[in-house]
């Protein structure tokens, strides 16, 4: 009982920090056609950002606050100097993006120097959960992931800018004929994935090993995440999510966790094959 | 029967909540010229699109030699000897003229016509060398029934062929279909009433997916309300 | 098309010249050099072959290279297996061609195209190097697997030993220039106009009786298994494999070495892939994390200043000057 309420519990956690990445990327990948290959390093960043804020003397929630914003500015930049330029030329943003990936990995490396960073998570130690006893702070992560969630959702639904989106979303042409500055809404939605994104390197700090090359194995699972889930929807996301995370927990305690990452690869290719525009648009289709 | 090559039965398609076409019949005869005409959004393209077997209708039977083609992927339809000119033009615009009709050939089970023949039908004989991208409005729509034809079919649908065409372009393209009259089984789709009137053939009149008349042009012309609903407004 | 054709031909001629006089001037340790940097122009060209054609871009062709290299690895480093050489060379081969027959169906016949294909190949990358990585018991794990023989072997009462500079650099050279060759001949010819009209509009391409995804997923393995005999090749010239030669930086100097030589051309890869090589040891041997830094550079300045690659330097040159005379 207690192991299979941990490795849920696990689950639980790596689908939290999956739904988190895939976010920025069901934005700039599924909705406005932009792959970007350095969306790995909003994690990175975030997580250095926590890095950064704890070496000098800062405590992890002032990290923590950090990080999405450090994820934004990067990502505000990126959007400003490459990928507004390149809209109509998706190779050539896959290529420049991918430059970018490796121009930020290896300031960081030459800013913070070689090996892996240190963070130290807010409260040591484990709760009792009747049933088992888990890390603490999984659990907070857990808590702030959903919330983060939700307040998505509501912002999407409820506000005037969530409306702009979905407007942009249906019909491109069409928002533009209604007076939305579609590039605006595009270079504010992008930005707030890369927010996003930083958010999920934060929390996850304390847990990870924090490197620069740290973001690539997000990058390929919230790429799987999107292409699995569809695009389009926030429950395609959630489906994502849980199909890969899920997956690859309970994976990983059969087999070694690169074997494990190829069967997650091989049933998304599958899934992909069966499904064409995802798991939660099947019936569309 | 055995003149019958394409006999569509009771149509009807929905999308959503739109009954884009309803209890539509057509029987095309083996090297029979006929026309399908209506308003935009009548559901001209989508009943096209039914008849090559690339939508599959909701309600009613489509057959092709009597077989159903619903269903199988495009190059499968192609080789059963249907050949089909898109709405949009749609050549290659990065491959020259001459290899836009290889290309086209390639794909036929057993081509006939050289690719020179098909340069003269089309009158792109001495744009053979040109990028497809770089041809005028008028000519890629030629070589595009060029391409149709190249895949030797028994069946062409023409989805508006004339369309964006100046008036003489529009007239050469019908001699075009009337020269091959008779080799093969020809339906086209059009908007423009000069291209039907010069082929002169069995006309179907769509009106929000529905059949409003059927019959020679000349009868269709003299229609009352063929004239309120469509004709009326040229 | 033709003076086009007459163009490459003629390059493709004085590159020939070129190796072949080489050895004359330069020692065994220069031919090894230019030999490496051939089997990696070799893999540039395999990439372009799918890439150029087909204007699908795959993120982990290295992938097929690091599966060539370990499967020729194990082959040749079993005592067991007789005819090691041959049969590691055709076991590389089979693998990358296997393993891309397998992803290509699915992604191919499920209609994934464009970026989504980019995404897959680049997770198979990542993948490919864990794997080598963490199933150390038959790769050698983050060390690799060291001691692989050179390639002998008997063909026709023909004897053929690499173990010296010379004759596996003419091997290679003559490898990599009748591969480019077929390459070439099959993507003018019949197939690659295919292939081209498919990249058009592939739409229209199924209209008129094609079967696009078995096109693409032929092109696909194809390219696979080049890259294949690629790494095969290396890792024989090199003496060891390692979970590198399967990994995503190797998967993106590839193409750049294509995106810079000139994608679609061929010969244009190989020539970048032995450029750049120069480059980057020059630039490694002053400081070894400055590479990653400035291939990031080369990255972005190609999609915003060079588009089509190094040689529509010349061409843009060439349109200058006739735009000039035509004004004169
Ligand atoms: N795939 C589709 N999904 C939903 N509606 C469609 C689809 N295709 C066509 N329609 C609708 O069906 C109607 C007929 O369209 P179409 O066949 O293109 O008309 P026409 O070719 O006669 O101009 C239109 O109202 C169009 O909006
Ligand atoms: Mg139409």
């Amino acid at each position: 009982m207690d192991f299979l309420i941990t490795t849920l519990l696990n689950a639980l956690t790596l689908i939290s920090i999956l739904m988190l990445v895939g976010l920025g990327l069901a934005i700039s990948f599924g909705l406005m056609n932009v792959t970007n290959l350095a969306h790995g390093e909003f994690v990175t960043v975030g997580a250095f950002a926590v890095y950064f804020v704890q070496s000098i003397g800062g405590s992890f929630w002032l990290g923590l606050a950090a990080a999405p914003i450090a994820g934004a500015v990067v990502g505000c930049i990126l959007e400003f100097a490459i990928i507004r330029h390149l809209y109509s030329r998706p190779v050539s943003t896959v290529l420049a993006t991918w430059g970018v990936s490796l121009i930020l990995q290896q300031g960081l490396e030459l800013t913070f120097g070689l090996g892996a960073k240190p963070v130290t998570p807010p409260i040591e130690g484990t709760l009792d959960l009747v049933f088992t006893v888990y890390p603490a702070y999984r659990l907070i992560l857990i808590g702030i992931a959903m919330l983060t969630l939700l307040g998505v959702i509501l912002l999407i639904s409820r506000t005037p800018f969530g409306l702009d989106i979905r407007t942009v979303i249906q019909n491109r042409e069409m928002a533009e004929g209604v007076g939305i500055n579609t590039r605006r809404t595009y270079a504010i939605a992008f930005t707030f994935g890369a927010a996003i994104a930083g958010l999920a390197g934060g929390l996850v700090a304390p847990l990870a090993i924090v490197l620069p090359q740290m973001g690539v194995n997000y990058l390929a699972n919230a790429f799987f995440v999107v292409i699995v889930g569809g695009v389009g929807s926030i429950g395609g996301l959630v489906a994502g999510s849980v199909f890969v995370g899920g997956l690859t927990s309970i994976l990983n305690y059969q087999i070694s966790p690169s074997l494990a990452q190829a069967i997650v690869l091989l049933a998304a290719i599958v899934a992909v094959r069966l499904r064409p525009n995802g798991l939660f648009n099947g019936a569309s289709r | 029967m055995s003149d019958i090559l394409l006999q569509a039965e009771n149509v009807g398609i929905r999308f959503g909540g739109l009954q884009a076409l309803e209890a539509l019949n057509l029987t095309v005869r083996d090297k029979e010229l006929c026309c399908i005409i209506g308003p935009n959004g009548a559901g001209k393209s989508t009943f096209l699109n039914v008849l090559t077997g690339t939508l599959r209708p909701t309600s009613g039977s489509v057959r092709f030699l009597g077989h159903d083609s619903a269903g199988l992927p495009l190059h499968r339809i192609a080789r059963l000897g249907i050949a089909r000119k898109f709405q949009i033009p749609s050549v290659f615009p990065n491959l020259s003229v001459e290899d836009n009709l290889k290309v086209a050939r390639w794909g036929a089970p057993s081509p006939v016509r050289p690719v020179g023949e098909l340069l003269e039908l089309v009158a792109l004989g001495n744009r053979a060398a040109t990028l497809a991208g770089e041809l005028a409005h008028g000519q890629k729509q030629w070589l595009e029934i060029g391409m149709a034809l190249a895949i030797e079919p028994r069946l062409l649908l023409l989805d508006e062929p004339t369309a964006g065409m100046t008036p003489q372009e529009t007239l050469a393209t019908a001699q075009m279909l009337l020269r091959l009259k008779g080799e093969f089984s020809i339906v086209a789709v059009e908007h423009d009433i000069r291209f039907v009137r010069a082929l002169n053939c069995e006309t179907l009149v769509l009106h929000q997916g529905r059949r409003l008349r059927s019959g020679p042009f000349h009868d269709i012309e003299s229609d009352e309300m063929v004239r309120d609903v469509y004709l009326g407004r040229r | 098309m033709i003076a086009r054709d007459r163009n490459w031909l003629l390059i493709f001629a004085t590159c020939v010249a070129l190796a072949i006089i080489y050895p004359f001037f330069a020692g065994g340790y220069q031919l090894t050099v230019i030999r490496d940097a051939l089997i990696f122009g070799l893999f540039a060209a395999s990439l372009d072959f799918f890439w150029g054609r087909t204007g699908i871009l795959c993120f982990g062709h290295a992938a097929f290279f690091g599966i060539g290299g370990y499967i020729m690895a194990l082959v040749t480093l079993n005592d067991a297996i007789p005819f090691g050489s041959l049969l590691g060379i055709m076991g590389a081969v089979a693998g990358a061609a296997f393993v891309a027959a397998i992803i290509g169906y699915f992604l191919f016949f499920g209609g994934i195209r464009g970026s989504y294909f980019t995404i897959v190949t680049l997770a198979m990358g990542v993948i490919c190097q864990q794997a080598a990585v963490s199933w150390s018991s038959v790769t050698g794990g983050d060390s690799g697997l060291i001691g692989i023989p050179p390639i002998e072997f008997d063909l026709g009462g023909l004897h053929v030993d690499l173990s010296q500079d010379l004759p596996s650099y003419i091997f290679v050279s003559a490898i990599v220039a009748m591969t480019v060759l077929a390459l070439w001949l099959i993507s003018r010819g019949r197939w690659g106009t295919v292939l081209t009209a498919i990249q058009d509009n592939e739409i229209r391409a199924a209209a008129l009786g094609h079967n696009a995804p078995l096109r693409l997923l032929v092109t696909f393995v194809l390219s696979a298994a080049i890259a294949g005999l690629a790494g095969a090749l290396y890792v024989c010239m090199a003496g060891l494999v390692a979970p590198d030669l399967s990994g995503l930086l190797l998967s993106t100097e590839v193409i750049v070495w294509v995106a810079v030589g000139g994608r679609g051309t061929l010969l244009g890869p190989v020539l970048g892939a032995i450029f750049i090589q120069r480059a980057q040891q020059t630039i490694s041997s002053f400081n070894p994390s400055l590479w990653p830094l400035l291939l990031g550079c080369v990255f972005v300045i190609i999609v915003f200043v060079l588009p089509d690659g190094i040689l529509s330097i010349y061409a843009r040159l060439k349109g200058l000057f006739k735009g000039r005379r035509r004004a004169q």
